[in-house]
């Protein structure tokens, strides 16, 4: 199974893009009544480990349906996802 | 002739937000049914007062009806529905029943009816409220008066059915064959990933396999289940001690399945199988390296649901699989228990396992490592043969 990469474009600059991306993840989650994604410390880690590339972050994703997708999509983060496959 | 003291009947009718739902009790007026009609008219309660079904002021309808709000009236607006349209319909529907000859005319001064209807506060069309009330309470009569359904139509239909609120049924495994994707990789954005490509299948179990549950925890199963409703989801926690607590902790969890090592001292495997049926869950029994599954199934007082025949990742390489004796386990179990087969599944495999009776086939990397996971899936149950539950099934019974 081949991986994707979604590539989200942050909304402020630097550490600040990050904790404001994890906030309104952990509010749409919230909101939204789901359960929080059992990688959920993980993923905080790595979010706030990632390189900005051009305001972009990096995320692997393993299909183009992913919660994070459509977390992206109805918080109106800027958004594409590359394919690998 | 009603020889019980009542009768029940049940019908839904209609579509929202008028849709009508009656609750209906018949019977004698010496009897229970007769007591709670007495209890209920004499002790009205805020909300829900009961009232006489009349076809018009003035005219009460035979057997003598009472009408009962099941949701509390909060309004005038909310009571004109129920002293109106619904009033009326129930009456109507009472006395065409006598007409029609559901109730035996020379029982209407005999017998009396309990109508417990369900009118939405947001329902507005008076017409729409008034037919299906009438429908619904109907039908209702019908099914007490005819004893429907019958305990076989239950058996047959509960593993079936789905309820329109929740939107998924509860698969009891009870149509074997089934296809087990054991999800073993520690990685939840991947293992996200292969559950929205596996197909939407009655005959797909879903397994959280022990790596998945070591590194994020029995929650897991939670959030698999928000993304498959629908789908058993296993548990695969191998427990070896405390375990009615580890039971527990996955039944919590909402595991429909939950797995513990045939290596457990016999007191754990029991106080598991008999916490996984308070939880409402089945057990499986892992028989990985385990000698001689068939002598620890005869020395268990209790037997667990499914006993799973396992061949181990770090050996599948240099061994050939054996499913060993299914048959005798299956004997030793009573004849209820399901077998599984697990370790280096494939599906030019499949066929020789089912044959060997195996009910049940644990696939892994076969699917999940596949570069096209939905299309491996869908050739695992095309060689498996499945049909979905009422695929083919017309609803025309209602």
């Amino acid at each position: 199974m081949f991986h994707k990469k979604l590539k989200v474009k942050l909304k402020e600059k630097g550490k600040q893009g990050r904790i404001r991306f994890l906030c309104d993840y952990l509010e749409y989650l919230l909101r939204n009544d789901r359960t929080l994604p059992p990688d959920f410390p993980a993923f905080v880690r790595e979010i706030m480990g990632l390189d900005d590339r051009k305001g972009y972050i990096h995320i692997r994703i393993w299909h183009q349906d992913s919660e994070l997708v459509e977390f992206a999509e109805a918080s109106g983060y800027e958004y594409r996802i590359d394919h690998y496959d | 002739m009603i020889d019980e003291e009542f009768l029940v009947g049940e019908a839904l009718v209609g579509e929202e937000p008028e849709v009508a739902h009656i609750d209906l009790i018949i019977g004698p007026k010496s009897g229970a049914a007769g007591r709670a009609f007495v209890n209920a008219l004499a002790q009205p309660r805020m909300g829900h007062t009961p009232i006489l079904g009349v076809i018009r002021p003035n005219l009460p309808t035979k057997p003598a009806t009472l009408i009962i709000p099941k949701v509390t009236i909060r309004s005038l607006e909310d009571a004109e529905k129920v002293f109106g349209p619904a009033q009326s319909a129930v009456a109507k529907a009472v006395a065409d029943a006598v007409e029609e000859g559901i109730i035996p005319k020379s029982e209407a001064e005999r017998l009396v009816a309990i109508v417990s209807v369900f009118i939405h506060p947001r329902g507005r069309d008076y017409q729409r409220i008034y037919r299906y009330n009438y429908a619904a309470t109907k039908l209702a009569i019908r099914r007490a008066m005819q004893k429907f359904p019958c305990i076989d139509k239950v058996l047959e239909e509960k593993d079936k059915s789905m309820h329109a609120m929740i939107g998924f049924r509860i698969n009891n495994l009870k149509h074997p064959p089934y296809l087990e994707v054991a999800l073993d990789i520690p990685d939840w954005r991947r293992v996200e990933g292969i559950i929205r490509a596996l197909p939407r299948s009655d005959a797909i179990i879903i397994e959280a396999g022990t790596p998945l549950i070591k590194r994020y925890g029995v929650e897991v199963v939670q959030k698999i289940h928000q993304l498959r409703p629908e789908s058993v989801v296993v548990a695969d926690l191998k427990t070896l001690d405390t375990g009615n607590l580890e039971a527990r902790m996955a039944g919590d969890a909402t595991a429909d399945v939950i797995g513990f090592s045939g290596l457990a001292p016999l007191r754990t495997m029991e106080k598991f199988i008999e916490e996984c049926r308070k939880v409402g869950a089945l057990s499986l029994m892992d028989t990985l390296n385990v000698p001689d599954p068939v002598a620890v199934l005869k020395k268990l007082k209790v037997k667990p649901d499914i006993v799973e025949l396992h061949r181990a990742i770090d050996v599948e390489q240099s061994q050939e699989s054996e499913w060993g004796n299914i048959s005798e386990i299956k004997r030793v179990c009573g004849g209820r228990t399901l077998v599984a087969v697990a370790g280096g599944i494939r599906v030019e495999r499949v066929k020789e396992a089912l044959a060997s009776g195996a009910d049940i086939l644990v696939v892994g990397r076969a699917i999940t490592c596949a570069k096209d996971v939905t299309g491996a899936a869908r050739a695992f149950l095309k060689e498996m043969g499945v049909q979905e539950v009422d695929q083919f099934r017309v609803m025309t019974d209602f």
